[in-house]
């Protein structure tokens, strides 16, 4: 069956990029559990033991943003931090703040970190506009720190909506599939009727495949 | 170490070139008023001068004469040698300098700016009640006020719920328009949150907006909205034509 074949090259595609940047998150979470089962830790150490990895991986990857971001009380200078680099220039992002007020956003309400914190367990959020980092439509990848049995915050890295279209694009219109995220939304589509971020009635379509540890599927129309 | 801020698309906004011929106020007013919102905080350095006037694309005499008119308006202190530069002093105050703003302002330029506000976010919370899923939807009733006595709390909550329903609707660009109007105007719209009686009439207004947002229903999604802004836009008028 061809179409078989093709659904199942989209499936592999997806699981592939994202297991991939989870194999680099897991690295980067790796050099933060010594520092914080040996003693406090305040931003610059939590930023310094991850520098070097964390720009590596931005260099070889199309992820936009990626790094460490701090749970309440974990660093001991900052309530809340983002050891976070972005962009061309990899900047780093440190604190985010309401523009009407300036205060700091509070990060701990949003998928990317309440869900890991919840389960335990690599997660990926979105599609989503992300106002809290990059200003960008992405999907977030995370993977919780623990430490002392404790999660001390969440490593992640940004995927840009766009990137994946110009990964995913060509293969899902061979198949004329979609994916979707666990709400059934859609992520990139072969039909030009379904845009990015719409929800998709699942029942209308002929096939759904689900991707290997990750909340996406492939649906076929 | 220092810390520098993000150069979020917010920041960028700001330091995009000015259009036409480049004049100290315009460059004065736009400082002013992302230092007035927080954009630019309190400490930060300024860029030099030259790099000011290469980043907004005017001469750097201009640049200058920009800082002369916000050392005078108490935003900016510069300092000379090693080290030194301009930093940003933002107002301890914020709600005198707000009061101060709104003076300054004419009625016409408070409604054209409301109108803005109210067309964007009345647009945001049609697509929203369209886009949203379930998690979204409990993502926003998080986000509604209960019991909070800070009116400062109150303000943030109220600006993030609103950032909350533009990023329902999917667009990123969306988005850096409402973080935008939010630094450009949301303080000032937040401004009648100050009364205790307003801010239950705004609790029940953002409750009914998530409930709509929740039915989804876009056409009440919307008319919330408006009615919500509507009704700071009424308010702030008053007060406006109180302190002018």
């Amino acid at each position: 069956m061809k179409v078989d074949t093709v659904l199942s090259t989209c499936v592999r595609i997806v699981e592939d990029y994202f297991l991939r940047i989870g194999d680099e998150l897991e690295t980067v979470r790796a050099l933060l559990v010594g520092p914080f089962e040996g003693g406090p830790v305040d931003s610059r150490l939590a930023s310094r033991s991850i520098e070097p990895q964390v720009r590596a991986f931005l260099d070889r990857s199309p992820v936009i943003g990626a790094g460490y971001v701090a749970a309440p009380g974990a660093l001991s200078d900052h309530e809340l931090y983002l050891a976070w680099w972005q962009g061309d220039d990899k900047h780093l992002l440190a604190t985010s703040d309401a523009p009407a007020t300036g205060d700091p956003l509070d990060y701990t309400r949003h998928a990317w970190f309440r869900t890991p914190a919840r389960t335990g367990l690599p997660h990926v959020t979105g599609p989503y506009v992300d106002f809290v980092c990059t200003d960008e439509y992405v999907m977030t990848s995370t993977t919780p720190v623990l430490a002392h049995g404790r999660m001390v915050g969440v490593v992640g890295a940004d995927t840009l909506l766009e990137s994946l279209e110009t990964l995913l694009l060509p293969t899902l219109r061979d198949a004329r599939a979609t994916l979707v995220n666990g709400a059934s939304r859609v992520v990139v589509s072969s039909d030009p009727h379904h845009g990015t971020g719409a929800l998709l009635d699942l029942s209308t379509c002929r096939e759904v495949q689900p991707c290997r540890g990750l909340p996406l599927s492939v649906a076929l129309h | 170490m220092t810390v520098r801020r993000p150069a979020t698309r917010a920041r960028s906004a700001i330091f995009a070139p000015l259009g036409d011929e480049g004049r100290a106020s315009r460059v004065e007013n736009r400082l002013a008023e992302a230092i007035r919102s927080g954009v630019l905080a309190d400490g930060e350095r300024l860029p030099s001068e030259p790099e000011l006037a290469g980043m907004l694309g005017v001469a750097t005499v201009t640049a200058r004469e920009a800082l002369v008119g916000l050392r005078a308006q108490g935003l900016v202190t510069t300092t000379r040698g090693r080290g030194g530069g301009s930093f940003v002093t933002r107002s301890r105050s914020a709600g005198v300098e707000l009061g101060g703003r709104l003076g300054a302002m004419s009625r016409v330029e408070l409604r054209d700016r409301g109108t803005v506000y109210a067309v964007v976010l009345a647009g945001c919370a049609e697509l929203a009640a369209e886009r949203a899923d379930d998690d979204d939807v409990d993502d926003l009733r998080d986000l509604l006020v209960r019991d909070e006595s800070d009116v400062g709390a109150w303000r943030h909550s109220d600006s993030e719920l609103f950032l909350s329903v533009a990023a329902l609707t999917q667009s990123a660009r969306l988005v850096r328009e409402v973080v935008r109007l939010e630094a450009d105007f949301g303080g000032l719209l937040r401004m009648p949150l100050a009364d205790a009686a307003f801010r239950r009439g705004s609790t029940g207004r953002n409750v009914a907006l998530v409930e709509a947002i929740a039915d989804r229903d876009p056409a009440r999604a919307r008319a919330s909205m408006r009615a919500h802004v509507d009704a700071s836009l009424e308010r702030l008028t008053e007060l406006h034509a109180s302190v002018r």
